[in-house]
């Protein structure tokens, strides 16, 4: 069904839905948080900054619902041995900017974050990109794609556990 | 408990090695002199090379080395140092040095095989005792370095083993690796995961053959696997990376009916953990193999299924998921694993993708899998730090192992023989002087 979108979304109902997005992942709520997406929607963290596609070459991430759907219930599972303690995250989004859409009924988002994130003792940094694909559906922006491009992408790294 | 250097072998006996393997500095230090100052040293793959002046960084032991294409077509293993000021030549994990590799201090430019090609401003070393022509004044190249099907080792040490006799029997693990691919060759690609452990290089090599630790490490995404299976609509083929996944939870009695094979120098390899796969993709790969083969050689070639090889001290391939692993101390409680995904040449795209979703689920940082593996490494790590005792056991099925006097050991596939043929090794270096 055609849907009202446009490039002109207005600015402010999108960083709304980015900082509310950070927040579910700060809280945890993982199944809150698959249910932004739109179906068929992967989420992925290329290995490269310039990689071309996601099938040929390695990923930090890329997950469709399924693979979205393991990661959220291994995170809540009692013996998950790497999560005690929990890991904890805190995000902040910024620098939201929309750029001209690929497909047509597309909002393309580009966002900077910076996440603090603690596994108590250990504390690290990480910060880079978002790319959001949103489409509008009944009134609620769902996520087409979500890319996720950290600035050190290709360096040597702990584990990734919960979604960036 | 000071430990006595002088008496190295004492820390290693044979269904049980003492902590400070794991945890004491000096100990640490020793290895890097005495292990990988000796052994074969996994550097490179030649694919990753293609092309004079491209090359590739990498670790033996505490040394930076640089695999570099020289001139005259050959990969030459070289010390990341000018020998000028000692300034290291590259610094990129990989990249092309373009004609000569240039030093950015003071100029000095090299062959891509390490040799001195030019200085600046001459003169100023006539009649000083530099000579040019002396060899301490090219880039030095390490001792020793050679391919096996174009996996390039380097040792540090004049004498010893050749590479050939050093793998030994596992040598079949890269052969089968390189069979399967219609041209016999295979070709690094896609990308390369590198990931920080804190743990002890050696606690990684054991967990690669430990078959006793899945169902227990791994019960939080076997648990999340088999829970989305469920979800599926009933009779649903499970999905090959829930599968990958959900494999780990098999009972005792699966994996100790595997085959678990060892080597003299720390080499083994545990048999295949995924039947032979029956789809499509597999079918063409099979068909692809008999159209050069002939079925009998196709099938012989598809016979010799592996879970992980263990070539001791540096790597470990695994030749049906077409990916190795680069093992790098870094110090005695860190450690680096590098993952490379490697193309059989003249198979489809498809098959290529299929080794790509699996080092995404099993490899990449953000695995489901390996985050407790992880943190059972660093656990041991910890623990081994008290003084809550001084050894560490191996003792499961010890003294049940055959030696087939083919240069093979066998035992069950619950066998804790590998770690055992890994400290017998690990023994057999420390306790020869340098
Ligand atoms: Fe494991």
């Amino acid at each position: 069904m055609a849907t009202m979108v446009s490039t002109q979304a207005d600015i402010g109902r999108v960083s709304q839905f980015l900082y509310e997005e950070a927040a579910l992942l700060d809280q945890r709520r993982w199944f809150d948080w698959m249910d932004l997406f739109a179906e068929g929607a992967m989420y992925w963290a290329p290995l490269t900054p310039d990689q071309p596609d996601p099938i040929n070459h390695v990923s930090l991430f890329y997950e469709d619902a399924m693979m979205r759907e393991v990661r959220a219930r291994r995170l809540e599972e009692q013996r998950a041995w790497s999560q005690q303690p929990l890991v904890q995250a805190a995000r902040i989004v910024g620098n939201i900017r929309l750029g001209e859409p690929e497909q047509d009924g597309e909002i393309l988002v580009r966002s900077t974050f910076i996440m603090a994130e603690s596994r108590i003792p250990f504390h690290r940094q990480i910060a880079g990109f978002y790319t959001h694909r949103l489409v509008e559906r009944e009134g609620r922006f769902l996520i087409a794609q979500k890319r996720v491009d950290i600035i050190d992408s290709e360096g040597v790294h702990g584990n990734f556990e919960g979604f960036l | 408990m000071a430990i006595d250097l002088n008496n190295i072998g004492a820390l290693v006996e044979e269904d049980q090695v003492h902590k400070a393997v794991y945890t004491d500095a000096d100990v640490f230090d020793l290895e890097m002199d005495r292990i990988f100052g000796h052994a074969w040293v996994y550097v490179g793959h030649e694919s990753q090379i293609p092309n004079t002046g491209d090359y590739h960084q990498a670790l033996i032991g505490r040394e930076s080395v640089v695999l570099i294409r020289g001139e005259d077509g050959k990969a030459h293993v070289l010390y990341n140092r000018c020998p000028h000021k000692g300034a290291a030549l590259v610094v990129n994990p990989c990249g092309n040095a373009g004609r000569f590799l240039r030093c950015p201090f003071h100029g000095w430019n090299f062959r891509c095989d390490g040799r001195l090609l030019s200085v600046p401003a001459r003169e100023g070393y006539e009649d000083t005792r530099l000579d040019t022509r002396d060899p301490q004044y090219s880039v030095k190249r390490v001792a020793r370095y050679a391919s096996y099907r174009g996996f390039v080792f380097a040792s540090l040490a004049e004498d010893g083993p050749s590479l050939e006799e050093f793998l030994g029997g596992i040598s079949l693990s890269i052969d089968n690796f390189c069979d399967r691919a219609p041209e016999g060759e295979v070709e690094v690609s896609g990308g390369v995961f590198r990931v920080r452990q804190r743990s002890n290089w050696k606690i990684f090599f054991e967990n690669l053959n430990d078959t006793s630790h899945p169902m227990v490490t791994h019960e939080s995404s076997v648990n999340a696997a088999r829970a989305k299976y469920k979800s599926l609509p009933e009779g649903s083929e499970m999905p090959f990376q829930l599968h990958i996944i959900e494999g780990n939870g098999e009972p005792y009695d699966f994996w100790g009916a595997l085959e678990m094979v060892a080597y003299d120098h720390g080499h083994s390899y545990m048999g295949a953990i995924f039947m032979p796969p029956t789809d499509r993709i597999s079918l063409e790969h099979q068909a692809s193999l008999e159209a050069v083969h002939g079925a009998e050689k196709a099938r012989e070639i598809l016979a010799v299924q592996r879970h992980n090889s263990v070539i001791y001290p540096s790597c470990s391939p695994h030749t049906s998921f077409q990916q190795l692993r680069v093992i790098r101390p870094i110090s005695v409680n860190e450690t680096m694993v590098e993952i490379y995904t490697f193309r059989l040449k003249g198979t489809s795209d498809e098959f290529y993708q299929r080794s790509v979703a699996y080092a995404n689920i099993v490899n990449s940082p953000s695995s489901n899998v390996m985050p407790d593996d992880i943190e059972v490494y660093a656990r041991c790590q910890e623990g081994l730090q008290t003084d809550g005792g001084d050894w560490v056991s191996h003792h499961r099925e010890a003294g049940r192992e055959k030696a087939e006097g083919d240069g093979r050991y066998t035992a069950g596939g619950l066998s804790e023989l590998p770690m055992r043929n890994q400290f017998r090794a690990w023994a057999g270096y420390m306790t020869k002087e340098a």
